[in-house]
């Protein structure tokens, strides 16, 4: 059993945001941490997904492969994962609302994630997760290969976890 | 020596969509007395509903061996395309440096029961892989069939990273094998289905016996229909 645990939280349309926090995730295993991987609720109803027929099938296989995120997950976790798409950042903001409401993540590691490696769409999730009293990993400097990237980041903010807790203990 | 585990004593967990039987420990079921034999970590005998599954985790260093027994099961991993398999098809993933995975029922009206059999790699960060093969139902009929080991070559079974060889076979009533234990190798066996007998012991489905310090199994189906069974042969 790994001593760092890796909550992956993510919010995906058609699937391209879900590839990056699988890729985030597989670093992380890589790097030799448990993982738990989970999908945040659209915002939209259910008439606007139905009229988007990528959407509605991404979201059908998704909803078999994830469930939402659960209330123990940011309690058992040392790092959580934020992955967002660059164009739609309020699911993910909306999650980190959640848990500023658990005094218990205060001192975890936020680690903030976006399709096309924009800082400036990151921006508002790094202020909810810094609200949170979550500690904020810098993003990466990218690459060519966004999930080569992903990988990396998730290696390395597991590293950073383990090297926490090794301070802390 | 000769070690019974009944099919009565492991663990289990029932989720409804999910029955599972846990030879060795697993998940919520924890008993430090099975945590394996020999390289042999896991063995659980799962029945899912129908178009229920598995989301999407993460293994690492693990050789993972799917064997189903009815209904089919669907696998899709961070190493590629889907995949799905049936009976008499073998699906075997080496977790190595990491991978992530979900399985699921294939079907959305029939149940899946397979076996999944973990087994510990000889060493860590291997390179992730997949492989998956077909037999025909002849070729573990009243024979043992080899389903994985180090090393085959061709194809016609599972190339696993560890000293360990897995064959499957299905014993018609009253039809008997002998298995030579290599000198210092042990064996654990599992009765997949029905009834047969072992050495003079009788086992029934689910039933798994740990060998170590013997030379010989005579293996013999019994009760109305004989018995299917797996025999790992380990370091």
């Amino acid at each position: 059993m790994s001593d760092v645990n890796v909550l992956v939280v993510f919010y995906s349309k058609h699937g391209t945001t879900e590839k990056l926090a699988l890729a985030a995730g597989l670093g992380a295993i890589q790097a030799r941490a448990n993982i738990r991987l989970r999908r945040v609720a659209d915002l939209a109803d259910r008439q606007t997904i139905d009229a988007n027929a990528s959407w509605r099938e991404n979201l059908d296989r998704m909803s078999r492969d994830y469930v939402a995120p659960r209330p123990a997950d940011p309690v058992w976790a040392d790092v959580i994962i934020l992955s967002t798409p660059r164009e739609s950042c309020a699911e993910i903001e909306g999650y980190c609302s959640l848990l500023a409401a658990n005094d218990s993540v205060a001192g975890k590691i936020a680690a903030p994630l976006a399709t096309g490696g924009e800082d400036s769409v990151l921006r508002p999730i790094y202020a909810a997760a810094a609200g949170a009293g979550l500690i904020v990993a810098p993003p990466t400097k990218p690459g060519v290969d966004a999930l080569a990237d992903a990988r990396a980041f998730g290696q390395r903010v597991t590293q950073m976890a383990r090297s926490l807790k090794s301070i802390r203990t | 020596m000769i070690t019974l585990r009944k099919s009565t004593d492991r663990g289990h967990t029932d989720l409804g969509w999910l029955n599972s039987y846990h030879t060795f420990s697993f998940g919520g079921y924890h008993d430090p007395q099975h945590m394996g034999f020999r390289a042999l970590r896991v063995l659980n005998d799962d029945r899912v509903a129908p178009g229920k599954g598995f989301g999407a985790h993460g293994h690492r260093d693990m050789e993972i061996i799917s064997y189903v027994m009815e209904g089919k099961l669907a696998h899709q991993d961070s190493l590629g395309e889907p995949r799905e398999i049936g009976p008499n098809e073998v699906q075997a993933m080496s977790a190595g440096s990491g991978v992530i995975h979900s399985e699921f029922n294939a079907s959305a009206t029939e149940p899946t029961h397979f076996l999944q059999i973990w087994i510990v790699p000889e060493r860590e960060d291997i390179a992730p892989s997949y492989q998956q093969f077909a037999y025909a139902p002849s070729e573990k009929h009243n024979t043992l069939r080899l389903m994985a080991a180090p090393d085959t070559k061709n194809g016609a079974a599972a190339r696993i990273h560890q000293d360990a060889r897995m064959y499957a076979a299905v014993l018609d009533r009253d039809n008997a094998l002998t298995y030579a234990i290599p000198r210092g190798r042990h064996v654990w066996l599992h009765c997949v289905s029905g009834h047969m007998d072992l050495n003079g012991i009788a086992l029934e489905e689910g039933d798994g016996v740990a060998v170590s310090d013997e030379s010989t199994l005579d293996l013999r189906g019994t009760g109305a229909q004989g018995a299917e069974l797996l025999l790992f042969d380990l370091a």
